[in-house]
C-alpha cells in the first residue's frame, strides 16, 4: 500500500529534460516571441517605474495634524483609517510581487487626503511600514469620544474588482460560572467595576457598524462591478477591540488586479466612506454615540 | 521590393509560425504539469492523512461545504463511509474537506493542512486541531479565511448531530486570527439559523489594560 503511494510521486525523468531543452530549443527559434517578450518588458519597466516615482513622492504630513475645518463634517468627528497589516505581516501577496501592506497604505493615504478635503479629521494607524498590534490601533480609536474605525483590506481572492465590507460579527456570551466555594467558606463573586473588557468593546457598537457598513457597500456596488450590495458580518480581528462604530473594507484582490488598478479605487473608497459616514450621521443625529 | 527585405520578411513569417506552434506544444506542456502536480497533492495525502475507517460505518450521504463562487460556500452532497461516533465522523468529514473538492476551485482549505485531533467536550463544543499549514499556507484576507472558518463550522454542523460551538485550535495553540484577519479567540456558533458567529467567553476578571471610556 505505502510502495503504491509513494510510486505515484512524479520523479525526475530524462523525458522531463528533454521537455525542458525542447521548450528552450523553441524559444531560441522563434524571434518572433522575443520580439513580443522584449515588448512586453518595456511595458513593465515603463509601468513600475510610474508608481515608483508616484510612491518616491513626498510623504503626508504627520497623522496626527487636524484637518481644515469644513461646514460639511461635524467638528468633533475623527475618522481613524487603518491600513491593515505591516512590518515582516505582508498580508495577501500577488503573483507579481504585490504586497497588501503597501497597496493598502497608499490607498489609505490618499482616502485620507479625500475626506480632510471633505472638512473630516482623519487619523491612521500607521502612516510607514510598522505593524501596531490589533489593540494598538483600536486604542487609536478608542481615545476620541467620537471616533469611526475604517480598516482597509485587499485580499487574496474574489472576483477582481468587487469589495466587500464587513462587521464585526459576535455571538452571545458566554458567562464563566465563577468558581465553586470551598465547604465553609464564602463564595467570592468577580466584583463588576464597569470597565469594558477588550474582547468585548466593539459589542454595544454592532448595529451601529451594521448601518455604517451597508450605507457604505451600497455605495460601493454603485462603483464596483461584481461586488455585493450588503455588508457582511464577519469576526475581523481588527474590529473587535473598538468602542465606536468599526468597519472593514477589502478591495479584490492582489492576483487578479494590477497595482494600478487598485490604486484607482482610491477616488470611489473614500467618496464610498464620505457619503457612508454622512448618511449614518444624519441617520442617528445623536451627535455623539 | 529588394530581395534582402523579402528574405528578411519570410525569416520573420517563419518566425512567427514556428512560434504559434511552439506555443501550442508549451501550453500542452503547462497543462501536463499542472495535472502532475494535482497527482503529487494526492499522493501526499495518502500518506500524510490515510482514510479513516471504523468499525461502525456506514457508507451515507454526507453534506460538505464547498466553495460556491467567490465570496460563499454551498453543500455537496457526497457518498462516504461516516463513523456512528460522533468524533471519528468529524474527522472523517474534515479530511474529505480538505483533501476531495470537486474542482481546485472549490477548495477552501489548503490541500497541505492536516487535521492534528478533534474533540467534543460534554457541553457540545467541538475543537478541532489542525496542522500550521492551514495557517501558513492560506491565501490572507478576510473573504478567504471567513470561507474557511465557514466551510468548516457548516460541515460540522450538517452532519454531526450535537455540536453547540466550535473552537479551531493551530497546532495545539489558541492563535488570534487565522491568517491575518479572521478571529480564532472566540468560538463559532453551530447549529444556528445564521452563519456561524464567534462567541467570546467573558473571563472573570476584566484583562488590563481596558480601552479609554
Amino acid at each position: 500500500m505505502l510502495r503504491r503511494n509513494l510510486s505515484a510521486f512524479p520523479v525526475p525523468s530524462r523525458r522531463g529534460i528533454s521537455d525542458i531543452l525542447c521548450a528552450v530549443r523553441n524559444f531560441v527559434l522563434c524571434p518572433a516571441l522575443f520580439l513580443v517578450a522584449a515588448a512586453c518588458c518595456l511595458i513593465s519597466v515603463v509601468r513600475p517605474s510610474r508608481s515608483l516615482a508616484q510612491q518616491s513622492e513626498p510623504q503626508p504630513a504627520p497623522q496626527q495634524e487636524p484637518a481644515p475645518p469644513a461646514p460639511t463634517a461635524p467638528s468633533g468627528l475623527v475618522i481613524v483609517l487603518d491600513p491593515a497589516h505591516g512590518g515582516t505581516d505582508t498580508g495577501a501577496r500577488g503573483e507579481n510581487g504585490v504586497a497588501e501592506k503597501d497597496i493598502v497604505l497608499q490607498i489609505a493615504r490618499a482616502v485620507r487626503e479625500q475626506l480632510a478635503k471633505q472638512g473630516y479629521r482623519v487619523l491612521m494607524t500607521r502612516n510607514d511600514d510598522s505593524n501596531p498590534s490589533y489593540d494598538e490601533r483600536a486604542a487609536i480609536a478608542d481615545a476620541y469620544h467620537d471616533a469611526i474605525f475604517v480598516s482597509l483590506h485587499v485580499s487574496s481572492t474574489g472576483t477582481s474588482g468587487s469589495v466587500h465590507t464587513y462587521f464585526d460579527q459576535i455571538g452571545a456570551p458566554v458567562p464563566v460560572p465563577p468558581p465553586a466555594a470551598a465547604p465553609g467558606t464564602k463564595a467570592i463573586t468577580p466584583p463588576t467595576n464597569g470597565l469594558t473588557a477588550w474582547e468585548d468593546a466593539q459589542r454595544p457598537y454592532i448595529d451601529v457598524s451594521h448601518r455604517l457598513a451597508d450605507l457604505i457597500q451600497a455605495d460601493l456596488a454603485q462603483s464596483f462591478s461584481g461586488s455585493p450590495t450588503a455588508s457582511v458580518a464577519a469576526p475581523v480581528r481588527a474590529l473587535r477591540a473598538v468602542t465606536g462604530p468599526a468597519v472593514a473594507v477589502e478591495l479584490s484582490s492582489v492576483s487578479g488586479s494590477t497595482p494600478d488598478s487598485l490604486n484607482a479605487a482610491e477616488g470611489p473608497l473614500s467618496a464610498a466612506i464620505g457619503h457612508g459616514i454622512a448618511e449614518l450621521r444624519q441617520a442617528v443625529s445623536t451627535g455623539g454615540r | 521590393m529588394p530581395r534582402n527585405l523579402k528574405i528578411i520578411l519570410g525569416v520573420l513569417a517563419l518566425a512567427v509560425v514556428v512560434g504559434l506552434i511552439s506555443f501550442r506544444s508549451l501550453h500542452r506542456r503547462m497543462q501536463r504539469l499542472a495535472e502532475s502536480r494535482a497527482a503529487e497533492e494526492q499522493a501526499r495525502h495518502a500518506v500524510l492523512a490515510p482514510p479513516i475507517s471504523t468499525p461502525t460505518d456506514v457508507v451515507a450521504k454526507a453534506k460538505i461545504f464547498w466553495a460556491a463562487g467567490a465570496d460563499r460556500v454551498a453543500a455537496v452532497e457526497v457518498e462516504m463511509p461516516l463513523s456512528a461516533d460522533p468524533v471519528e465522523r468529524a474527522r472523517q468529514l474534515l479530511q474529505a474537506l480538505i483533501s476531495n473538492p470537486p474542482t481546485a476551485g472549490q477548495r477552501t482549505l489548503p490541500a497541505d493542512a492536516t487535521l492534528s485531533g478533534f474533540y467534543i467536550l460534554p457541553d457540545g463544543t467541538a475543537i478541532a486541531n489542525f496542522s500550521d499549514a492551514i495557517s501558513s499556507e492560506m491565501p490572507s484576507g478576510i473573504l478567504s479565511e471567513e470561507t474557511a472558518v465557514n466551510s468548516i463550522a457548516r460541515t460540522l454542523e450538517s452532519n454531526v448531530a450535537g455540536l453547540r460551538r466550535l473552537k479551531i485550535l493551530i497546532h495545539g495553540q489558541e492563535v488570534e486570527t487565522l491568517a491575518g484577519n479572521v478571529d480564532l479567540t472566540g468560538f463559532f456558533d453551530l447549529n444556528s439559523v445564521a452563519a456561524p458567529a464567534p462567541v467570546r467567553t467573558v473571563s472573570p476578571a476584566p484583562p488590563a489594560p481596558s480601552p479609554a471610556h
